[in-house]
């Protein structure tokens, strides 16, 4: 049994050689390709997965870019938006300006023209009531007078009208 | 019968023939050949399946070779995986299929035999030394073979006691391996053996307890195939972490 435990230096011998014989051909047919294949497997997966990750932040790009796009149009919509009522609100305030500065012209312009028109009335009156007055003298006195007395005339007759008019008072 | 001159008979590797070269007899034996058969399944199966993307080996061999390089090699080896990973790699297939190759009833245990792991923990401590003097350099390698921060007049000592603490490791390695893949060897042919030591009493006992002896033997053979791959891890194990030991002094 004491063989057991006395390591054979030939049987030594071959193992270490064949260890490493098997060890060069190993690397060189086998841990080679192999560990190649791999490698380019691993590479393709971290190119793949470097793709995706880019891919994606250019869309998180793209979409940030669309709200702020958005957001833009939206604060621009708003302030058309104020800046048109305000001038609606500005030309309505001038339109009814405008329209009560007409409204007064026309009521002015009215204004006048009765004004005028009452005078001129008044005057008619006056002198159709002169005409009459001296018609009435005349057929009362019967006799005709000429221009400058009958002008004589109806300014004492007027005279005595507005005194009378005030002693009446 | 002569329980132990049989027991000797079926361990000890008894050479075909005798081929003196020097002080070294290279003659083959039946372990030197169950020994090279593994090593040529390898070789074929491994380059096979290295070629060949969807084949049977490659689907085999490519979790082990990617649990090796991912989780024993590059944790301790970082950048410098690339150098040894072969060296393990073909240790630990090595390994795995020596040990396999011996539970074939009538091939040789070839990891069961002293000289095979001796040979492998005299490489391991070779590669310990070579890796350590490369990666390092000569000087770097021996001033930090001594843990830093020793007194002066310590140093000499504790190099003495440190570099026989890197052989005892080797020392532990060999015998590790060797005991426990000739321990299944020898209580397998010791069952086996059962049923002819009472034979020789009578012809009725040796009956009686064969299917207990078998079925003893199957069920520590069942054993010897998970022992088989937890040595091949634990060699190899132990072989990266002795290694980088030395190529990483801290």
């Amino acid at each position: 049994m004491d063989k057991l435990i006395f390591p054979d230096t030939g049987l030594m011998f071959w193992t270490v050689v064949t260890f490493f014989l098997l060890m060069v051909i190993l690397k060189k047919a086998a841990w080679g390709p192999l560990l190649a294949a791999i490698e380019a497997r691993e590479g393709r997966i971290k190119a793949d997965r470097e793709g995706a990750e880019k891919a994606r932040a250019e869309a998180e790009r793209i979409q940030k870019e669309l709200e702020a796009r958005m957001s833009d149009a939206h604060s621009k919509s708003k302030e058309l938006l104020a800046a048109a009522a305000k001038d609606g609100e500005a030309l309505r305030a001038r339109l009814k300006a405008e329209a009560e500065a007409d409204a007064q012209a026309i009521k002015e312009k009215t204004a006048a023209e009765l004004i005028a028109e009452k005078n001129r009335l008044v005057a008619d009156l006056r002198k159709d009531v002169a005409s009459l007055s001296v018609l009435a003298a005349e057929k009362l006195l019967r006799k005709s007078v000429d221009d400058g007395v009958q002008k004589t005339v109806l300014d004492g007759f007027f005279k005595d009208l507005e005194t009378s008019k005030a002693s009446k008072n | 019968m002569d329980f132990e001159h049989e027991l000797a008979h079926h361990l000890i590797d008894h050479k075909l023939f005798h081929f003196m070269v020097g002080p070294l007899d290279l003659g083959l034996s039946p372990l030197i050949l169950t020994m090279w058969a593994a090593c040529a399944f390898l070789v074929v199966s491994l380059s096979l399946g290295a070629r060949a993307d969807k084949s049977f080996s490659r689907s085999v061999m490519e979790p082990l070779v990617l649990y090796v390089r991912d989780e024993m090699v590059e944790p301790i080896f970082g950048h410098h995986t690339d150098i040894y990973l072969p060296y393990f790699l073909t240790l630990f297939f090595f390994l795995l299929t020596c040990n396999f190759f011996g539970l074939i009833p009538g091939a040789s245990g070839v990891t069961a035999n002293i000289a095979v792991t001796a040979s492998l923990a005299i490489c391991t401590f070779l590669l310990m030394q070579f890796a350590g003097i490369k990666e390092q350099g000569l000087g770097a390698y021996l001033a930090h073979i001594v843990p830093s921060g020793v007194p002066w007049w310590l140093w000499p000592l504790l190099f003495v006691i440190e570099v026989f603490g890197m052989a005892a490791k080797c020392i532990s390695l060999c015998i590790r391996l060797f005991a426990n893949m000739l321990a299944g060897h020898v209580v397998v042919l010791s069952f086996i053996s059962l049923i002819f030591i009472f034979a020789e009493m009578s012809h009725v006992a040796g009956y009686g307890v064969s299917p207990a002896a078998v079925g003893l033997a199957l069920f520590i053979m069942l054993m010897d195939v998970l022992v088989s791959v937890l040595q091949a891890y634990i060699f190899t194990f132990l072989t990266i972490l002795f290694v980088g030991s030395s190529v990483h002094p801290h």
